[in-house]
């Protein structure tokens, strides 16, 4: 596991308090897992992701991630329609474990970007996992 | 509320960046930084170490001392190895049962002389074990001790398990040639052993050709204040082998492509019948009598218990949790019972529905299956797809005779990579 000073943070991304990460900036917004939860999981070993075109409300469950020891799902940080789904994963699913803010799992068209603003960031999720 | 509970190793693992966690009532490694997959590849195509010293032993000495046994423990010591007697330096594998014939927990005894044996058990079950013995002593002439958390154990597993094991023992040869599975050597404290190993720097052990892997390897029994020494030097001896120090993630899926039951999960409180483990009773020959009268065996014998406890494999990796909420249906979602144990083998892949393993062709990328073992209301046979199911996923699996292919425990030390 871990040590704290040890975990990885993307400064530009929001996060969830269930450690989603999303992008911002730009038409289409990417959605993966922070270096905390991965490091948590363990080895992930399934992607289950959505359909492109899907919908799905913010904080709605859009996808499942396996690893060796649980199954976790995956809830969508703002709301809006799957564009892309990262199909590198359907092969590699370790790449989530070996770049967590490089391994995008799907792409959104958010449907109201005031939502982002509700999410963390990098600072106040740094600040919500040292306690 | 119980207390935590530590093995000597716990600092080492703390130290490693392991990720812990509670294991019955020891604080554990799951994993270590290598993360579980390059754990459970490693036992496969080199060799890991695990510490199971959170694992608890009983010696039973004294002139009765086999005739307790016979009593208590499932396996009948007169013809358990093909039909002959249990002998100096063999170990069995059997279950300790409640009168109703349900169990308290299963068991590997080892017969270091006619009056000396030393039971291993799992976690936090010495005192229960002991308990068991002593209430049935009954004028037998049998000293039982306890030694929980007084045993070091360790154990190495992985088809290079002997070549690594070999360069930190001061006669390797002497100790592992020609040591058959289920046979051990040496001895350890109050375990006297007619013929000592001893490591390069002088600590005796008693190496059991046993484990929970189902992969070639051993079991290595030392005196508590002597196992961290043991670890470190082996995960020196192996490193440059690919040996790595492995967690209890990879344990559980490396033990349940092997069909190996966790006791308190796979078998508890229920009858231990219609189990893939049938192999631990004394069935005579026509599967309706035993051989001998043990504790527990007359109910069994007696029991109308018609749920089927049976291994499964899925199609790709993914899992359904057992636990609260889960289920196992028919395609149909009828509710045909429940799931004891689901995992995923990180060492196997279906190729056209057959199951693979990278044991047999290093060049095959493992996408892992999910696998462990379903309690059905009604038989199902090897072939058959049932259906798990958490409430809002369902995954399609296959009931299976066995699943991880090419596995190795079984192989003779001198058709492994040598000393």
């Amino acid at each position: 596991m871990k040590e704290f000073d040890e975990l990885l943070f993307n400064e530009e991304f929001r996060y969830t308090e269930e450690h989603e990460w999303v992008s911002v900036g730009g038409a289409e917004l990417m959605v993966g897992i922070s270096d905390y939860a991965q490091d948590q999981l363990g080895d992930i070993v399934f992607v289950e992701m959505p359909e492109v075109g899907a919908t799905f409300a913010r904080g709605e469950q859009f996808g499942t991630l396996e690893s060796v020891k649980a199954v976790s799902e995956l809830y969508l940080p703002v709301g809006g329609e799957v564009v892309a789904v990262n199909e590198a994963l359907g092969d590699s699913p370790e790449l989530i474990n070996q770049d967590p803010y490089g391994a995008w799992i799907v792409k959104i068209k958010p449907s109201d970007t005031a939502e982002l603003e509700q999410l963390l960031n990098a600072e106040s999720y740094r600040n919500m996992l040292r306690g | 509320m119980e207390t935590t509970r530590e093995t000597v190793l716990h600092g080492w693992h703390v130290e490693q960046g392991a990720n812990m966690a509670l294991f019955g009532s020891y604080h554990m490694p799951l994993w270590y930084r290598s993360g579980t997959k390059a754990e459970h590849l490693a036992v496969i195509n080199a060799a890991g170490i695990f510490d199971t010293s959170h694992m608890a032993v009983v010696s039973l000495s004294g002139r009765d001392a086999r005739g307790l046994l016979q009593r208590c423990f499932s396996k009948d010591l007169r013809q358990c190895l093909g039909r002959g007697p249990l002998v100096d330096g063999r170990a069995v594998y059997g279950v300790f049962l409640s009168d109703d014939g349900t169990v308290i927990d299963d068991a590997i005894v080892c017969q270091l002389a006619a009056e000396s044996y030393m039971v291993v058990v799992n976690a936090s079950m010495g005192p229960a074990v002991a308990l068991r013995l002593g209430e049935n002593v009954g004028g037998l002439a049998v000293v039982i001790n306890d030694l929980s958390d007084r045993i070091g154990k360790m154990d190495i597993q992985g088809p290079l398990a002997a070549r690594i094991l070999g360069r930190v023992l001061r006669e390797p040869r002497e100790a592992l040639a020609n040591l058959a599975y289920f046979a051990f050597r040496g001895g350890f404290g109050d375990f006297v052993a007619q013929r000592p190993v001893v490591t390069v720097d002088g600590t005796p052990l008693l190496l059991s050709r046993t484990g929970y892997t189902g992969e070639f390897g051993f079991e290595l029994f030392v005196t508590i204040e002597r196992l961290p020494a043991l670890w470190e030097s082996i995960l020196a001896a192996g490193r440059d082998d690919g040996l790595l120090p492995c967690g209890l993630a990879a344990r559980d899926s490396l033990r349940a492509g092997a069909v190996l039951p966790l006791s308190h999960q796979d078998i508890g409180p229920w009858p231990f019948l219609n189990n893939p483990w049938q192999f631990a009773l004394p069935w005579d020959g026509g599967g309706k009598a035993f051989t001998k009268d043990f504790l527990g065996g007359p109910a069994l014998l007696a029991a109308s218990w018609n749920k089927h406890t049976l291994p499964f494999a899925g199609f790709d990796a993914r899992k359904i949790g057992a636990g609260e909420g889960s289920q196992v249906t028919d395609e149909k979602g009828r509710t045909i019972g429940t799931i004891l144990t689901c995992t995923t083998d990180m060492a196997i892949g279906r190729v056209e529905g057959q199951i693979r393993s990278v044991a047999e062709d290093p060049g095959f990328v493992a996408k892992g299956l999910c696998c462990g073992f379903v309690l059905l209301d009604e038989p199902r046979l090897p072939g058959d797809t049932v259906v798990l199911s958490d409430g809002k996923r369902r995954l399609t699996v296959e009931i299976r005779a066995d699943v991880r292919p090419s596995r190795t425990a079984r192989r003779p030390v001198s058709a492994m990579p040598g000393l």
